[in-house]
């Protein structure tokens, strides 16, 4: 599906680039690229920069494509489909050179073509939004209306602060509608927790545990030595043998209550410093293929999916947040095992005590797609 | 001959002209060499948002890194986006305050920061052709005058398990035309000594696995020449800024944020109080030690024969530069986490809540203004041509010249 809508961008924008160079005016002898293909072949080059020698090169033709006129800029976003890190900046400060250059020569209908193609890159049409916003405000805010499920992130958040907004002054039932449509269509947390603030203030009752897909049920183990940090790279059982096997030995169940998910393994096993367990969860996944594991916590993690080792983090006590890590997993449809080793360090410090983590399984955009038997509703 | 003379002499002026900041510029984090003093210059001792301000100018993101002068610019690093994923170098005009080119770039590395801290924590360094800006994304870029990109690293798509999501807080220096990066975190620690005009390595050394918020710091002695100090939470370390080679290395428990100072050639440790050290070969220990003088998160302050620190309880204490033996103290308010600066014979010291405190250091350290600016302010502030820039979360100020 993905390589599909790939290159029918592709021909989109091969066929743009044949008609404008049927048109392309030569311009002088300065560097600047000849023709609009020239343009495209030299964006296309820029954004494939890796390594660390040879960046002056890479500055000049960064400069040719800063002196390209204004309506070779769209074909030449093209080139950001396959871009590398570093190419990806080198062909963004170089055409946003060119986008300042152009002033309002830049075509709005170009731009809105760009934006409203769904099948372009999520930051190319990011980027194309906010060159249209600066030089034609009412009309970027008017393609926002059908971008509540718009797979650029940015560009769903911008449509959702724009319905929230819209009936700030309406009267509540409108409001109450309009909050719970962009409770679905919101995938920021913190969009998601202000619109759940606002909805339990209202007399709804949200499960944002449920509505962000933390997976809270799991199968504990009991502690093991994690003195001087040696657990961390020691396979016990549960690893030794995998897929570990809950079912089968002394390993307690824990249900998170908490609102994002997290499943506390102080209160699960005991308070205790130089230790690590395993916890093990069961999950539906709606469909085979890959997926982004997401785990946040304030100790050292590793997860492994199936019995495949997904990520490690060995780094202790240095702030935590939701979706903290990410990796992406191979998954199979309907059931899967996931499993979590969480190890906590020896540090005295008042803030270095939490011992737990919380764990989802999202698509790129951060929907939620695993499920566990038994799920409450998300909204009461 | 004489002509032959003159036009190497002239050669020289033009080549050094080339490479060096004027001495009007602030180019880099607490000033030139990272020293927080102005001491030429003197500044106005009131202002408010309605009075003395030259300009203001709204900045597109957030951030804790300072304003850097140089030349006509007054340059500020930013994040924004609802993952701060969007890194921000923005270039005003000094006159006017009016912008004279910004660049944006995506982050590559990781983007999360404690509240209190920020993606766009270190503040950016210039040699007066380029200047170069480093995020906690490990993300180092190099722009010329113009806001051309020059060169970038990424330095975690580099060292994958770099980073810190409390925030890194370092700043790049450049040291004698060697862009140097301090990468301290439990993950891939290093320090990397580039070519400033290419970014290519010239060193890399391999630091310990522990944060720390620390910037390198130019340091040149008879011994070991031009040099830079790297500090950790648990020494300090001397490299040629050539080569990256280790002279000399001072062990110590120090604090993880504030950062060693030089005067007199002396180095002035943030360790329990201050120990002043002295970065010669066998010379291990301190030549003095007091922990009257305390630094919570800002830097000490050296100067003159004096030396400042900010504790926590935000007193302001004076010392013997000398000895160590505390001359004097005031107390100011609020918390702080700017560094303290010095503009002639006044320290500057900004709190968090928007008011800068004026100290004279004519005897007794004295409060002789509180001025006071609306917003959250944690960049340090930075002085050029008698004008104080300051930079809060979402703008930045030029407090006009007397």
């Amino acid at each position: 599906m993905r390589q599909g809508a790939r290159r029918i961008a592709v021909w989109f924008c091969l066929a743009v680039v044949a008609e404008l160079s049927t048109h392309a005016a030569v311009l002088a002898a300065d560097g600047t690229p000849q023709n609009v293909a020239e343009a495209v072949a030299i964006a296309t080059e820029l954004a494939k920069a890796t390594g660390t020698s040879g960046q002056a090169a890479l500055a000049a033709q960064a400069d040719r494509i800063s002196g390209i006129p204004a309506d070779w800029i769209v074909p030449c976003l093209a080139a950001f489909a396959d871009a590398s890190p570093a190419g990806g900046n080198w062909l963004r400060s170089s055409i946003e050179r060119a986008v300042e250059r152009a002033g309002d020569s830049l075509s709005a209908d170009a731009l809105t073509a760009v934006v409203a193609d769904r099948k372009q890159p999520a930051r190319v049409r990011t980027l194309a939004f906010g060159w249209l916003k600066d030089r034609n405000h009412s009309r970027a805010d008017g393609l926002l209306d059908g971008m509540l499920d718009d797979p650029a992130l940015d560009l769903r958040r911008e449509a959702v602060e724009k319905q929230l907004a819209a009936v700030a002054t309406a009267d509540e039932t409108a409001q109450k509608a309009t909050h719970q449509k962009c409770l679905a269509a919101a995938r920021d947390i913190d969009q998601i927790e202000r619109i759940a603030a606002w909805l339990s203030e209202h007399g709804e009752k949200v499960n944002v545990a449920l509505v962000l897909g933390f997976v809270r049920n799991w199968r504990v183990s009991d502690a093991f030595d994690n003195a001087k940090g040696v657990g961390f790279a020691k396979a016990y059982p549960p690893e030794a043998a995998l897929p570990a096997r809950p079912e089968t030995g002394p390993w307690k169940a824990v249900a998170s209550a908490d609102k994002h998910g997290a499943i506390d393994l102080n209160a699960a096993i005991e308070t205790k410093k130089g230790v690590l367990a395993y916890a093990v969860a069961e999950v539906v996944m709606p469909r085979g293929g890959p997926a982004e594991v997401r785990i946040g916590s304030p100790c050292a993690v590793a997860v492994w999916v199936n019995g495949k080792p997904v990520m490690a983090h060995e780094i202790y006590h240095a702030s935590e947040a939701i979706d903290q890590y990410g990796a992406m997993a191979e998954f199979r449809e309907g059931t899967n095992t996931v499993m979590v080793k969480c190890c906590q360090n020896e540090q005295t410090e008042p803030w270095a005590g939490d011992w737990k983590f919380q764990l989802r399984i999202c698509d790129s955009i951060g929907s939620p797609l695993a499920t566990q038997p038994a799920q409450e509703k998300m909204v009461e | 001959m004489i002509t032959k003379t003159r036009r190497l002499v002239m050669m020289l002026i033009v080549m050094l002209w080339g490479v060096t900041a004027t001495a009007a510029d602030w180019p880099e984090f607490l000033g030139p060499r990272g020293r927080g003093a102005a001491t030429d210059q003197a500044i106005r001792t009131r202002w408010s948002e309605a009075d003395g301000i030259a300009w203001k100018a709204e900045l597109p993101g957030r951030g804790a890194s300072s304003p850097i002068v140089v030349g006509d610019l007054v340059v500020v690093t930013a994040s924004s986006g609802a993952r701060q994923d969007q890194l921000h170098i923005v270039a005003f005009d000094k006159a006017s305050g009016r912008t004279v080119w910004h660049r944006r770039f995506w982050a590559t590395g990781r983007t999360l920061a404690h509240p209190t801290s920020a993606v766009a924590a270190g503040t950016p360094a210039s040699d007066g052709k380029r200047i170069l800006a480093l995020y906690s994304s490990c993300d180092l870029f190099a722009v010329d005058l113009a806001g051309r990109l020059l060169w970038q690293r990424n330095l975690a798509v580099e060292h994958p398990r770099s980073g810190n999501d409390v925030g890194m807080g370092s700043s790049p220096r450049i040291v004698d035309r060697t862009a140097v990066v301090q990468i301290d975190c439990q993950g891939d620690a290093f320090a990397l000594g580039v070519d400033a005009a290419t970014g290519e390595d010239r060193w890399i050394v391999p630091r310990e696995k522990l944060a720390s918020w620390s910037s390198p710091l130019p340091v040149t002695t008879p011994e070991y020449g031009t040099c830079v100090l790297l500090q950790g939470p648990h020494g300090l370390d001397l490299h040629r800024a050539a080569d990256g080679k280790t002279v000399w290395s001072w062990k110590g428990d120090i604090s993880a944020i504030p950062m060693t100072t030089e005067s007199g050639s002396m180095l002035h440790v943030p360790a329990d109080g201050i120990a002043s050290v002295s970065p010669t070969a066998g010379d291990a220990k301190p030549a003095w030690r007091s922990t009257k003088l305390s630094c919570g998160i800002a830097s000490p302050l050296a100067w003159g024969d004096s030396i400042a620190c900010i504790n926590r309880a935000g007193v302001l204490c004076v010392g013997d530069v000398a000895d160590g033996r505390l001359r004097g103290q005031v107390r100011l308010a609020g918390s702080f986490w700017a560094s303290p600066i010095l503009a002639g014979n006044t320290i500057i010291a900004a709190n968090k809540e928007g008011k800068t405190f004026l100290i004279s250091t004519d005897g007794e350290p004295k409060i002789i203004a509180e001025n006071e600016l609306p917003g959250t302010f944690t960049a340090t502030p930075a002085v050029a041509d008698g004008s104080v820039y300051l930079r809060s979360e979402t703008a930045l100020w030029k407090v006009a010249a007397p």
